[in-house]
């Protein structure tokens, strides 16, 4: 149990030194608001129209595929870490786990999710719009 | 040996050849379905022949004939167990028979008839199969077996509100397994078969009465598994609060189904109550005899009452068969030497009485395309042959001297009369009520002025005649000289009455 | 990892290789027949595998698998069921479905995957994992006609709600292993038989396990997702939810509970007792009301498991496996029937709609006879009529109750099956009625392919067979079982 104390502990005094500081930065502060300084923080470029807008989907498949090969080498790390003492059979596992990846690489590319531009709109399925 | 399982099963196998048949060679079908159902009844009249008169049955495996003893399913030590004895064995030559006969007389079915006669051989099967099993478990198997078969037919080739009969037949004939269900489990769960040891489904062993007892909410187990077996088959017979479905499924049913469901659908309630209720629950028996004689005795006076009252020939008949089962009920209440076999005679007797008379009626629906009895007349004028034969069916239901109702009616009268006065002075009346329905009806139909339109209604033919005839001659046959048949129970049930305590 | 673990493990592997070789034939060359015939081989080998896998005879595979016959047996199960399902998609795709066919069949056999990984699992790493492959298949496969707005629904529905048990399950799980400090399932049970009274924090563990069980398995009062998205889904993917799904899921809760004796455990007795109880007479009330077949077979398909809960409180632990024996086979006999049902409804669908209404059926009899008949012996074995594998399942289950006194509850489910007769014998009366000539031209007069056919009439075949001589399988049951 004591575990679960230190992490209580190391989480309470957490959550006070952010409070602590949120506080007396407010108490510190001072306060010019002008409009420029409400805009969203974007790295210095200046946003351009709303937040709201339509995404193309494109980006959540991008998304999608950069998380999956994002987390394979968080897989990496502990197993270079141990590759030394498993030898080969880890070698194999981690070249079947990528293999596997790859697979999946392969398959987003063959269905041309990679590309921006899609050249072939495949819309018959969907049902018509009336007026058209 | 197997001789039994091939009378049973052939008929399963034929539904299977007729399956293959070309849809469009009807013939074909018809005639392989007749040739099939012949068979049985050969081999049926073979072991006739080979038949032991001594040998009793019942409780004694040993006492048993045409028997095949199997391992079926070992997990729940469920046997093929088949064999018959004197009870058992009218019944199986009546199924082989009408089977046969009702076969013949579905000949003018025109609808999906592949379907007809396949279904019509599987019935066959499941009948002959719930006389023949001695398993618990293989009885309830083919009881529910012959439901399905039976539910198509009339659903299918029924008449105009066949749906609602069939599902109203189906229902009611659920209910009665579900509750044999019941006593099965509960049985199964409390015998053991003294060599291995295990539970077991053996109805045999299910009748030695030291395997089984109990209290259940302050009432002998046994009472509750009696009541409940009892509505199960009292739903078959139909016994009076049970029967509304009889009608209903006799009329919509076609011909040949009505035949088979009055001549031994019908049988299989009272079948039920001798083979199992009665020797497994002995004591039970006998402690509600009374209420089973009253009981028959409402169903003789009601029956006869509500066909007197009907306007529809069939319906008329289908009440008569409530009535005449009433009989089988009050004989078998008796617990007397007399009284039992009659009730058995009973059983056989109104088999081929019934199935007669349910013939007839189809004859004359096919002609005239309705059934209201005041809508004919004089008919005897026309077809003077069928007439006869109509007259002679109506005298053996009423009772005459000299064919199988009378004998059967006689035998009952007598074993109650010692037993219970009243009710069998109340049944006698039920004869006079039955008496003059029949009366009233061969009157209505057959004589008086010709009813101008069946002016050219044709006479009965050679097939429906063929039909018709052998059910009469055997009529008459064991009407004269009954000896064949009570030689066949005697054995069966002099061991019956001594398990009685 | 060894050499003979890997052998052990080889259904499984097969069944994982298959949807990525899919994948790249899918990369290669687009095209739905192949993707079919490749997805089938691949489950056929799995099959080849499992005698080999049987003749090993290691268990245990680290601390998460186990692959012994009772999983092996499942294996066989899950993977003929797949089969049966995946072959009758193929026309039912091609009819009712216009974009990309190809990705149902990896969605279908990582799904497969998934229910196989829950019946080989003992821990609660391995369940959880094997469950949410099988979800997260399952809400795309459940949406997959996209173009209809059903489809989307109940896959929203099947979404929100798998994820809401899932994180009742994870939560009980957390709790059970702040009492125990075990995550295998053995050793937890063995912690909770010895532990004379189990503590509030694990029975509250257990209880939002069981919800979350519930959930999947759909039993009354956890069963409202259920029509809709059976409803909604594909004909094929409902018969894949039906089936394999839920038969992984309970597979795994037989094997959780296996060296527990839940019969003697007031708290959950009781719970289990009375989840049984609302779903048999919730699913057969239900569907007596309903006139749409699909949402009928949901509902029914929740008074079935209510029958198998019964069986499962009979007996499922060490010392007496017949509860657990009646459930598997029950099980083998429900998969049958309710594959058959779905594919039958699956035919029967036009490229505008599936054939839902009860009304759709009526004279059936009239124009595809065998499929009639193929039909009635489906919906026949789901009341338990004899002669069909339902009722030989029935009777097991009815026997493990009445062996262990159960009364109360054998009786209710004896009640509750005469009661899901009636439906069930509606749609057969509807099938045979004779048909007006008006409304003839109007049903649809699907053709049936070849494949589809032979499927279906396998399906009836094993269906009597089991019904006649359930012998052999009850014995593969036996053995499979006595292993847990």
């Amino acid at each position: 149990m004591t575990g679960f104390y230190i992490a209580l502990i190391f989480f309470v005094t957490g959550m006070f030194l952010v409070a602590v500081t949120l506080l007396f930065s407010r108490l510190l502060q001072t306060k010019k608001p002008s409009p420029d300084k409400y805009l969203t923080y974007e790295c210095g470029e200046l946003p351009q129209g709303g937040a709201w807008i339509r995404f193309n989907n494109r980006f959540y498949i991008i998304a999608l595929i950069f998380i999956i090969f994002d987390v394979e080498i968080v897989f990496m790390f502990p197993w270079a870490v141990v590759y030394g003492k498993i030898g080969l059979l880890a070698f194999v596992e981690m070249f079947i786990f990528i293999v596997v990846l790859l697979v999946g690489l392969a398959y987003v590319w063959a269905n041309g999710d990679l590309q921006w531009v899609k050249p072939r709109p495949k819309l018959e399925h969907l049902p018509k719009a009336k007026g058209k | 040996m197997g001789l039994l399982s091939l009378v049973t099963f052939i008929p399963v196998f034929g539904a299977l050849i007729v399956l293959l048949i070309p849809r469009q060679n009807e013939k074909a079908v018809k005639i392989v379905s007749a040739v099939i159902t012949f068979i049985p009844f050969v081999l049926a009249t073979y072991m006739w022949g080979q038949f032991n008169y001594t040998m009793s049955g019942i409780n004694n495996e040993a006492q048993f004939q045409f028997v095949q003893h199997f391992k079926w399913i070992p997990a729940y030590n469920i046997e093929y167990f088949i064999g018959v004895d004197g009870l058992s064995f009218p019944m199986v030559w009546l199924t082989t028979l009408l089977s046969f006969l009702a076969i013949i007389a579905s000949w003018n079915i025109n609808k999906a008839v592949k379907g007809y006669f396949a279904l019509f051989l599987l019935l066959e099967t499941g009948m002959l199969g719930v006389f023949v099993s001695l398993d618990f478990f293989l009885f309830y198997i083919f009881w529910e077996v012959m439901l399905l078969p039976m539910y198509f037919l009339i659903g299918i080739w029924g008449g105009p509100r066949r749906e609602y009969a069939a599902i109203k037949f189906f229902l009611y004939t659920l209910l009665g397994s579900v509750l044999m269900l019941i006593v099965m489990l509960a049985l199964y769960f409390n015998v053991k078969d003294p060599v291995t040891g295990g539970h077991t489904f053996n109805m045999l062993l299910m009748m030695d009465q030291s395997n089984h007892s109990g209290w259940l909410l302050g009432v002998d187990v046994r009472l509750w598994l009696y009541i409940l077996l009892f509505i199960g088959f009292a739903i078959k017979v139909p016994i009076f609060p049970f029967h509304t479905w009889l009608p209903d499924a006799h009329v919509e049913a076609p011909t040949a189904i009505s035949v088979i469901l009055a001549g031994i659908l019908l049988k299989m309630g009272t079948y039920g109550l001798f083979r199992l209720s009665y020797p497994i629950f002995p004591d039970v028996a006998v402690k509600t005899a009374y209420m089973l004689a009253v009981l028959g005795v409402i169903n003789i006076l009601y029956g006869a009452f509500v066909a007197m009252a009907q306007k529809d020939l069939k319906k008329m008949v289908a009440y008569s068969s409530v009535s005449h089962m009433g009989f089988v009920l009050l004989g078998m209440s008796t617990f007397t030497d007399a009284g039992m076999n009659g009730a058995l005679f009973q059983m056989f007797s109104h088999g081929m009485i019934t199935a007669m008379l349910f013939l007839l009626v189809g004859v004359i629906y096919d002609r005239a395309h309705h059934r209201e009895i005041d809508g004919f007349g004089g008919l005897a004028v026309k077809m003077p042959i069928f007439a006869g034969v109509a007259t002679l069916a109506f005298f053996a239901a009423l009772g005459l001297p000299g064919m199988t109702g009378f004998i059967a009616e006689v035998m009952v009268f007598i074993g109650t009369f010692s037993v219970y006065r009243t009710l069998t002075i109340l049944a006698v009346l039920g004869i006079i009520v039955t008496a003059s329905y029949i009366l009233w009806t061969v009157q209505r139909v057959f004589l008086g002025k010709l009813n101008p339109k069946y002016e050219n209604i044709s006479e009965i033919s050679g097939r429906e005649l063929f039909t018709l005839v052998p059910l009469g001659i055997l009529v008459i046959l064991f009407g004269i000289y009954p000896i064949p048949i009570l030689n066949l129970f005697r054995a069966s049930m002099t061991h019956l009455i001594n398990l009685i305590p | 990892m060894t050499a003979s673990e890997i052998l052990k493990m080889m259904p499984l592997i097969i069944v994982l290789a298959t949807p990525l070789i899919t994948m790249l034939i899918i990369a290669l060359h687009r095209n739905h027949l192949t993707t079919m015939i490749v997805s089938v081989i691949g489950l056929v080998l799995a099959i080849i595998a499992i005698p080999y896998s049987k003749a090993l005879d290691l268990t245990k595979i680290g601390e998460l698998l186990i692959i012994d016959n009772y999983a092996l047996f499942y294996f066989l199960l899950i993977f003929t069921a797949t089969i049966a399902i995946i072959i009758p998609s193929y026309p039912y795709l091609e009819m009712r479905f216009k974009g990309n066919r190809e990705e149902y069949y990896l969605l279908i056999l990582t799904a497969t995957l998934g229910s196989s990984v829950l019946a080989a699992s003992t821990h609660f790493v391995s369940f959880f994992l094997g469950l949410e492959i099988l979800s997260v298949s399952l809400y795309a496969l459940i949406s997959y006609l996209r173009q209809t707005n059903e489809g989307i629904e109940a896959g929203l529905k099947y979404l929100i709600l798998a994820a809401v048990s899932s994180a009742f399950l994870v939560f009980g799980m957390a709790l059970i292993y702040s009492q125990t400090g075990k995550m295998e399932f053995n050793a937890l049970m063995q912690f909770f038989s010895n532990s004379s009274k189990l503590n509030l924090i694990s029975i509250v563990g257990l209880v939002l396990m069981i919800v979350g069980f519930g959930f999947k398995l759909a039993v009354v009062p956890f069963h409202t997702w259920s029509p809709d998205v059976y409803e909604g889904a594909p004909a094929p993917v409902s018969a894949f939810i039906a089936s394999v799904s839920k038969g992984g899921i309970l597979a795994l809760l037989f094997r959780f509970f296996s060296q527990y004796d839940v019969l003697n455990s007031k708290p959950l007795f009781l719970i289990f007792a009375l989840l049984a109880v609302f779903s048999m007479f919730g699913g057969n009330f239900l569907a007596l009301l309903q006139t749409n077949v699909k949402r009928l077979l949901a509902y029914s398909s929740i008074a079935h498991f209510g029958y198998i809960l019964v069986a499962f409180l009979a007996g499922n632990n060490a010392q007496n496996f017949k509860g657990v024996e009646a459930a598997t086979f029950y099980i083998v006999s429900y998969f049958i029937t309710i594959i058959g049902a779905f594919i039958v409804v699956g035919i029967f669908s036009t490229r505008e709609r599936e054939a839902m209404s009860v009304s759709d059926y009526r004279g059936l009899y009239w124009r595809h006879p065998w499929l009639s008949v193929a039909f009635s012996a489906m919906l026949f074995s789901l009341a338990g009529i004899p002669l069909t594998a339902g009722f030989i399942g029935k009777y097991y289950v009815l026997a493990s109750g009445i062996d262990n006194q159960l009364w109360t509850l054998v009786i209710i489910l004896i009640v509750n099956s005469a009661l899901g007769v009636y439906y069930y014998l509606r749609i057969v009366v509807e099938m045979f009625s004779q048909p007006e000539e008006a409304a003839e031209t109007k049903h649809p007069s699907p053709s049936v392919g070849v494949m589809t056919g032979l499927i279906l009439a396998v399906l009836t075949i094993a269906l009597i067979w089991l019904g006649v001589y359930p012998t052999g399988v009850i014995g593969a049951i036996k053995i499979s079982v006595m292993g847990l």
